[in-house]
């Protein structure tokens, strides 16, 4: 069983229903009890001092991204000519056009494949770089910590800790830096975290 | 599903006390919230318990909702807490989940889809089986469609403690969920 077919099992479990007079009652009933706690209104004026302080703070933030992207293009130039490099702008040109949707990139044979989520849903977390080759066939993939990709007929979750260790594990893999603790002899696995992309 | 210009307007009343504007929040929001809290408890009186909680929390500490997540999300959060703090839930789960099975037997309704059911009821009997933080990161990810990160930030823990918390969840739900599905070979 693979991580979508679990997923529709969970997702067809229902829920006991209730009847129609519950949902129109149950919101009264709520408001019911609230009537015995202090009320949270009148509390504008003091609401305006923080919403200002947060629009300073966001201006701060702002300003400080501008000046380090400013800073990192310019060590970024230093590294130019290198494939990491073509692939990081690649990166970072995809996860602008579709800000938290890119779930990975996947590249094969035929390719860069873009695996997109319908929703914005993906973190911006730490990209994570992921080589896995089976003997015939190579794939690389960028993807994020959390995700699932699909290598070959393997469906593999790529995980990260804070300390950069990176985990896959598939239903007849685990791979941790370096370590297959359990996997197909055939299988070379690299990963390693594009930390310096989360900068940018 | 309301347009978000509605809830903003409706949060904006509720913040000045606006008990009806709060009603059509619980009423958008309502049957996430109990769904969630019932694969939390596996209870339904539980869950109506929890939910009233929710939402009365919510509305106790709306001046501190600044619209930086989805509202949904922030509902979700206080929810979750007020399920992870349910004490006494482990001790109610047994007669409740009695409870419903006579239920479940009397009902009429009930009866149109007894093979879902069993189907549900044991989905829900390996969610109880699982540690309750591992069930709060499934439920999350999976019935409420949260990323890590917005887990993460439900739960109070890290993105990877989230991602570590699914994918046990996930490996043991996968080992106690195979063996009765149907028409699936596996792989």
């Amino acid at each position: 069983m693979n991580t979508s077919e679990l997923n529709k099992i969970l997702k067809a479990a229902k829920v006991p229903e209730r009847p129609e007079a519950f949902w129109a009652a149950f919101p009264r009933r709520v408001t019911a009890r609230i009537h015995w706690k202090p009320a949270a209104a009148g509390n504008n004026p003091v609401r305006r001092v923080p919403t200002f302080a947060w629009a300073l703070a966001a201006l701060a933030t702002c300003l400080a991204i501008g000046f380090f992207i400013g800073q990192r293009s310019g060590r970024s130039e230093a590294r130019a000519g290198t494939g990491l490099l073509q692939n990081e702008k690649v990166i970072r040109e995809m996860l602008a056009m579709f800000p938290n949707r890119v779930r990975a990139m996947v590249q094969d044979e035929h390719g860069l494949n873009l695996v997109l989520s319908d929703k914005e849903n993906v973190p911006a977390s730490t990209p994570l770089w992921v080589k896995v080759c089976d003997g015939k066939h190579c794939f690389a993939a960028v993807t994020f910590s959390g995700q699932e990709i699909h290598v070959g007929q393997r469906d593999i979750t790529v995980l990260a800790d804070p300390s950069g260790k990176i985990i896959l594990a598939g239903d007849d893999l685990l791979w941790s830096n370096g370590k297959a603790l359990l996997a197909d002899g055939k299988l070379k696995i690299e990963a390693k975290s594009l930390a310096p992309l989360v900068l940018d | 599903m309301v347009e978000l210009d509605q809830e903003q307007h409706w949060l904006e009343q509720s913040r000045q006390g606006d008990h009806a504007a709060f009603e059509n929040l619980i009423r958008n929001h309502q049957r996430m919230i109990h769904s969630m809290a019932y694969r939390m408890t596996g209870s339904m009186a539980d869950a109506e318990d929890l939910a009233q909680e929710a939402f009365i929390r919510a509305f106790q500490q709306i001046d501190s909702y600044r619209g930086e997540a989805k509202f949904s999300s922030w509902l979700c959060r206080i929810a979750m807490n007020a399920c992870l703090n349910w004490r006494q839930r482990e001790i109610r789960r047994a007669e409740i989940h009695q409870d419903w099975a006579e239920e479940t037997l009397r009902g009429g309704s009930e009866k149109k889809n007894v093979a879902a059911d069993e189907d549900s009821s044991r989905v829900q009997a390996a969610l109880d089986r699982l540690p309750v933080k591992q069930r709060a990161a499934i439920i999350l990810t999976v019935y409420e469609e949260m990323n890590h990160a917005e887990a993460a930030r439900a739960l109070g823990c890290t993105e990877a403690t989230v991602s570590w918390r699914v994918f046990a969840a996930r490996t043991k739900l996968k080992r106690w969920l195979k063996p009765a599905s149907r028409g699936s070979p596996g792989r």
